[in-house]
């Protein structure tokens, strides 16, 4: 050997040291930018909307190809369960046409007598629009938020904060929108809070997802009724975005705090209706301020002053 | 064999076109992780987060097969995409999934390899600590979520760690070789 071997094994070392420590100096970083990030994400929950757009675009049409044998499972599942105590629920079910029969004789006497009186008060109402009738193509049941997916996008004139409805019931909002697919928020994500009313009290409430297979119902206001076992749940129109009286679900549990199955599920091949908002926020105009008419002396006019531009001294109230 | 570079003037030109062309080995545990993220957002309409993590599992499980192609940055970008993918606020999974690559490598570093049995213990460590991380950090980024409903997802994640590793160890066989036997 006509070279010394020495130094080289202590460089070698001295390399990954330095390689170690660089290693864990980006793991810090990338650990506390992970941090800064969720903390942006608090202060601004709409970030990152065209990325999240873009993800859509690409997740959605794999999954509207690949969708067939996960909607042979849900339809196997759901034929099996109707299989299952069938006669029990034929009788159940003929029980209550015979009541839902003289209710309908109630209701359309009702429906005639509202039509009449509001003509008389001359009530007006929002129509519903329909945007887009699309399917559910699919969700994640993996994770921390519960949502779906939608074949549907900005293309069809779907945005954020839009109803989505199903055959059923109501489905849930649309939250993140891209070219020709959109995500649609379910009513169980914990962060969903429906407006509703209790059809047989009139209590307005809201009904809010636990990320498990019921909702829950808050903030009940209203006459003090107790809940049942049983009690229909439609939304109010409160909030400006579904619009009232689709169905929301039916309550199971009446305890405190009240368990709600949802009306309508998202399984299987099902299509939803994406409506136009209820009643959208009305855009506000910058409000005018008041011209300021305080007179400029008139050395300063002299000096070449100009009337100061109109700044009030307080902000104007809302 | 990766990340080694071969004395590029004792090789010829095939050689160092064989070279170039392998390189694609180094995306693999990527884009394994890539593809796992991709099927958790399968059309399995359930009403309870049932579906496993199996990006956490793939990571868990590359950070001991290949420790240098599943760095803890890795982990990061991969989790960014997994936050797009399941609607999640951005940094939620980038966190988590770059603090289990840092703490298994961490480990593995100081401990060696391990039989799986303990493997699989430490996976169910690892995925409760995900959990409640995850249960903490969206709480961190103003949207707090309940927690049991997360116990079922962390089942599922626990019994699913044997066919993610089988599923790793035969990419790991055909993309890097036999391994140690053979």
């Amino acid at each position: 050997m006509d070279w010394t071997p020495g130094n080289r094994r202590s460089s070698a070392m001295r390399r990954e040291q330095n390689l170690a420590l660089i290693g864990a100096v980006v793991t810090g970083a990338v650990i506390a930018a992970g941090l800064i990030m969720l903390l942006f994400a608090r202060v601004n929950p709409d970030g990152a909307a065209r990325l999240r757009g873009v993800m859509i675009d690409l997740l959605t049409p794999v999954w509207s190809v690949v969708r067939a044998p996960f909607d042979g499972i849900g339809r196997a599942v759901a034929l099996g369960s109707d299989y299952i105590g069938a006669v029990s629920r034929a009788e159940r079910l003929e029980a209550d046409l015979a009541a839902a029969r003289a209710e309908l004789q109630r209701a359309a006497a009702d429906r005639l007598a509202l039509a009449q009186l509001r003509r008389i008060a001359a009530v007006r109402e929002p129509g519903r629009r329909l945007i887009v009738t699309a399917r559910i193509v699919s969700a994640t049941s993996g994770s921390m938020a519960r949502t779906a997916l939608v074949a549907a996008g900005a293309g069809s004139g779907v945005a954020p904060n839009l109803p989505v409805i199903g055959a059923d019931g109501l489905i849930g909002r649309t939250v993140e929108v891209g070219r020709w697919s959109a995500r649609v928020l379910l009513l169980t994500d914990p962060a969903s809070r429906i407006p509703v009313t209790i059809v047989r009290t009139g209590q307005a409430a809201l009904a809010v997802g636990t990320n498990g297979p019921r909702l829950e119902l808050r903030d009940r206001v209203g006459p003090d009724l107790p809940l049942q076992a049983g009690d229909r749940l439609v939304t109010s129109g409160d909030g400006g975005v579904f619009p009232p009286g689709i169905p929301v679900g039916t309550i199971v549990t009446a305890a405190e705090p009240a368990r709600i199955r949802a009306a309508a599920t998202p399984v299987g091949a099902a299509y939803v209706r994406i409506e136009a908002a209820w009643l959208p926020l009305p855009v506000t105009p910058e409000p005018t301020l008041p011209e300021n008419t305080t007179p400029v002396p008139a050395e300063a006019r002299r000096s070449g002053a100009r009337a100061p531009a109109a700044t009030p001294a307080t902000p104007i109230a809302r | 064999m990766i990340g080694e570079i071969p004395p590029w003037r004792l090789l010829d030109p095939a050689e160092r076109r064989q070279y170039w062309r392998g390189q694609w080995r180094l995306a693999v545990p990527a884009m394994t992780v890539l593809a796992l993220i991709f099927v958790m957002t399968a059309p399995l309409l359930v009403p309870v987060p049932v579906f496993p993590q199996l990006a956490l599992l793939a990571i868990f499980i590359w950070v001991s097969f290949q420790p240098g192609l599943m760095p803890p940055w890795l982990a990061f970008l991969l989790g960014l995409v997994a936050d797009l993918a399941f609607a999640q606020p951005l940094g939620l999974d980038a966190t988590l999934f770059a603090l289990a690559a840092a703490s298994v490598r961490l480990f593995d570093a100081r401990h060696g390899y391990q039989p799986q049995l303990f493997e699989w213990r430490q996976v169910a460590i690892v995925a409760t600590l995900f959990e409640l991380g995850a249960w903490q950090l969206m709480a961190l980024a103003g949207q707090p979520i309940p927690l049991p409903p997360l116990g079922w997802q962390l089942l599922t994640t626990i019994a699913a760690y044997p066919l993610v590793v089988a599923l790793c160890a035969v990419v790991q066989r055909r993309s890097f070789g036999r391994g140690l036997v053979g």
